[in-house]
């Protein structure tokens, strides 16, 4: 009888994955991805739910891997793995979440989705891969499918492609020596004035801007964190980087950091 | 706009680079090739200086934040109940069907003591 009852408890979490899942899965990936169907996990196909969606949110160089997992791993090992791997991170994950969603709500919610779908999907995780590249993956794919769509905040629709043409335009420097002073009334901001400018770049940019000086990311990784070509990545970088400067120094301005004259363009 | 001097490398190819060699993105031969540009070139270095310090306040000013402690004693919650019902699902189980609906039998249990998982915060 004890048994028994085990079960409706399990069939309850069970139940309660499965409408996360449905919650994420954006329209335009219908099919899910048959992740349990690897011959040497069997217990995957009774557990719906959260490897399935996690599978989906793959890193294509990951989803050709899948299937490798090692049949030894007992769960009490894969979650210890996990707990030493990927738990570490979760500051950073939940630091990005919230640039994504802009609110400490939504941040939580995303990033516990982001960790179940990244345990779900752990077994097939390959060791000596990019594990936090591949966290964020999760992270960026479970915010665009779900939490995004559920915000619906306005999208706005950059044109991804500059020339180096247009590169070569819009770089130009002048020759007085303002850039100090722009540089001292920068550092004078506070920490809230530089998140707040951040948060108003369109979403594409943010996110190019913080995987790159937040946290360091190569182009290479970003493009695959976002599901983008390098050369999206690149112009996504420029445009936010030069709308965040002159976010930055308007605001000095404003605080009176910056005096007209000194203002660089 | 250039800075008027003879360069090897002229001042509007450095400046649209300048977020590659900020970036390390460029090759050895390219990065040589800038940094030789920036040593000389006063105007182009400011720039650089400048976009560095950017990328740098960003660095400070928007990351750093902590999960509150709430989400993670939830999600190692969560991530153990996942756990113990795949390690059950791994036992020995056997299933009979009879007039009342489904009985299950798990015969052999897997599942351990985990409080490493609880009480680590």
């Amino acid at each position: 009888m004890g048994q028994t009852s085990g079960w409706r408890v399990l069939s309850t979490i069970n139940a309660d994955l499965g409408m996360g899942v449905v919650g994420v899965m954006s329209a335009d990936s219908a099919e899910p991805t048959q992740f349990g169907e690897s011959p040497s996990s069997p217990e995957r196909t009774v557990v719906p739910g959260v490897p399935k969606a996690a599978a989906q949110e793959l890193p294509p160089s990951e989803a050709a891997d899948r299937g490798v997992e090692d049949p030894e791993e007992t769960p009490q090992q894969r979650t210890a793995r996990f707990e030493r791997d990927a738990m570490p991170m979760l500051d950073q994950l939940y630091a990005a979440a919230l640039r994504m969603t802009r609110n400490p709500a939504d941040a939580e919610d995303l990033v516990q989705e982001t960790y179940l779908k990244a345990y779900g999907a752990f077994g097939s995780f390959r060791a000596g891969t990019n594990l936090r590249a591949w966290l964020y993956r999760i992270l960026t794919n479970t915010y665009i499918n779900g939490y995004r769509k559920r915000q619906r905040q306005p999208l706005a629709q950059p044109t991804e492609e500059i020339t180096d043409w247009q590169l070569a335009q819009a770089a130009q420097h002048t020759s007085s020596g303002l850039r100090s002073a722009e540089m001292d009334a920068l550092d004078r901001l506070p920490d809230s004035a530089v998140k707040e400018a951040l948060s108003q770049l369109a979403e594409d940019f943010r996110m190019a801007v913080y995987l790159a000086d937040v946290e360091g990311f190569a182009y290479k990784e970003i493009a695959e964190i976002m599901g983008t070509p390098i050369g999206t990545v690149m112009s996504r970088l420029h445009r936010g980087r030069k709308q965040l400067r002159d976010m930055l120094t308007g605001e000095a301005r404003e605080r009176g950091f910056l005096r007209d004259a000194e203002v660089a363009s | 706009m250039s800075c008027g001097d003879p360069h090897e490398t002229d001042c509007h190819q450095v400046l649209a680079e300048l977020w590659l060699f900020l970036d390390n993105e460029c090759n050895r031969e390219r990065r040589e090739l800038l940094r030789r540009h920036l040593d000389e070139c006063g105007p182009c270095l400011e720039e650089f200086g400048l976009e560095e310090h950017l990328k740098a306040l960003l660095a400070r000013k928007c990351g750093g934040d902590h999960a509150p402690d709430a989400l993670k004693q939830r999600l190692r919650e969560s991530i153990r109940e996942i756990m113990m019902r795949q390690a059950v699902l791994s036992a020995e189980v056997t299933v009979q069907r009879d007039d009342n609906g489904t009985v299950v039998e798990v015969s052999t249990s897997t599942v351990e003591s985990h409080a490493w998982l609880t009480t680590e915060s």
